[in-house]
């Protein structure tokens, strides 16, 4: 109760006021970001970046970008908190690392496709497992309507752009 | 303790002050924490940046109390994410992220659609060659604090960085062979600083991801962007 009213009326200080342990003015930079109830957010960014320093990058950009401007900072403060030697570059290297995986198991199963439909198609003939012929009578897939082998073939492929697949497996 | 190594001077009569002190314009004694990093040749405008971004005094600080062999990566870290912040003073490394984090769930998304295609293709055979495994995609709306935590463990860094005294910080950009089958490209971009700056902005609003791939879809879900 003893300094209880500040520069403005009854405004407490922000927590970047507060921990540098200065008046809180009515034009604080980072009073509209740092609210005296999370210490803790302002102190990795003074800790990561400087208080001087984001003061000066918050100054260069226009008011209504530095509310984002702020949240990536406090992002990477608290990165490289909580690890010192990589920060960020951690994150983005775990992603990349993920990504290469993705794309050999993307890459796996496009194969697998091909091959399956590979396979399918070379059965058609040789054997009788899946009959399109219209004049046999009584056979088992009689959901069969196209008289044409090509679209009896496609038929069983649940594929949208079925024509440029064909094509894809003709020409390999 | 600390072993004070020679500084790397590239210029003619070794005994000149690394690329920190030189830009510090100051002395550069024998034990100064700068010196193995930052050379006097392109060390300065390298330390021009960490210095603009994170200030001497605060990297002095952190590299104090990284253990000295892992300090060389923290310098290559360091000098990544203050160009970033140059490069982009409101989104920083953080524009990088989610691009990254949008690529893993459209190729989770893209994978997912695909062994369940395979599944459908194995029923009609009598003896299915293998049993499809069917990966769990997250599709569940993120937002900032939903970035990857990092927990301290060994990354490698190469696929990322060129050595330390390269002049050039820009990530490689690896180009991926999309599904040629399908002929969708694969949602790869991690140029052009405007989409770039386009995803960090929604990720931290919180927003929903920008496109929900519908079921039966063909080819890859390429995420589409929202123009605000």
């Amino acid at each position: 109760m003893k300094e209880s009213s500040r520069k403005q009326g009854a405004a407490s200080p922000c927590a970047a006021c507060k921990l540098l342990r200065r008046r809180c003015a009515q034009d604080c930079v980072f009073s509209p970001y740092f609210p005296a109830d999370e210490p803790q957010k302002f102190a990795n960014v003074h800790r990561v970046f400087g208080a001087s320093n984001v003061n000066k990058m918050l100054q260069e950009l226009p008011i209504h970008q530095r509310g984002d401007a702020v949240s990536s900072m406090v992002y990477e403060a608290n990165a490289r908190v909580r690890d010192p030697v990589y920060g960020c570059v951690g994150a983005i290297s775990s992603l990349q690392q993920q990504i290469d995986v993705l794309q050999a198991q993307l890459a796996l199963a496009q194969a697998e496709v091909v091959h399956l439909r590979v396979r399918q198609s070379t059965n058609f003939p040789g054997h009788g497992l899946c009959p399109d012929s219209p004049s046999s009578s009584g056979s088992p897939s009689s959901k069969q309507v196209s008289p044409q082998d090509n679209k009896g073939m496609f038929s069983h492929m649940d594929i949208v752009d079925e024509a440029s697949l064909g094509e894809s497996m003709w020409s390999c | 303790m600390s072993s004070s190594g020679n500084p790397s001077s590239s210029s003619g009569g070794g005994g000149g002050p690394c690329g920190a002190c030189k830009f510090l314009r100051r002395k550069c004694v024998a034990g100064c924490i700068f010196a193995p990093y930052f050379d006097s040749e392109q060390g300065a405008a390298h330390f021009a940046a960490v210095h603009k971004v994170f200030g001497a005094s605060n990297v002095s600080k952190l590299l104090h109390h990284v253990p000295e062999h892992k300090r060389p990566d923290a310098v290559v870290s360091i000098c990544f994410e203050a160009q970033a912040r140059l490069r982009d003073p409101i989104y920083g490394c953080v524009s990088h992220i989610v691009s990254l984090q949008q690529q893993v769930v459209s190729l989770q998304t893209e994978l997912s659609y695909l062994q369940a295609h395979l599944a459908t293709l194995e029923l009609p055979q009598p003896q299915p060659p293998q049993v499809p495994v069917s990966s769990s995609g997250s599709l569940q709306a993120l937002s900032i604090t939903d970035l990857p935590t990092i927990s301290p463990s060994v990354y490698d860094l190469s696929s990322i960085f060129e050595p330390v005294m390269s002049s050039t910080w820009a990530m490689q950009q690896q180009p991926r062979p999309s599904d040629h089958l399908f002929g969708v490209p694969s949602s790869s971009n991690m140029g052009g600083g405007g989409e770039l700056q386009a995803l960090a902005r929604e990720f931290i609003h919180g927003g929903q991801m920008p496109a929900q791939p519908s079921p039966g879809t063909s080819g890859s879900a390429s995420s589409v962007i929202k123009r605000e």
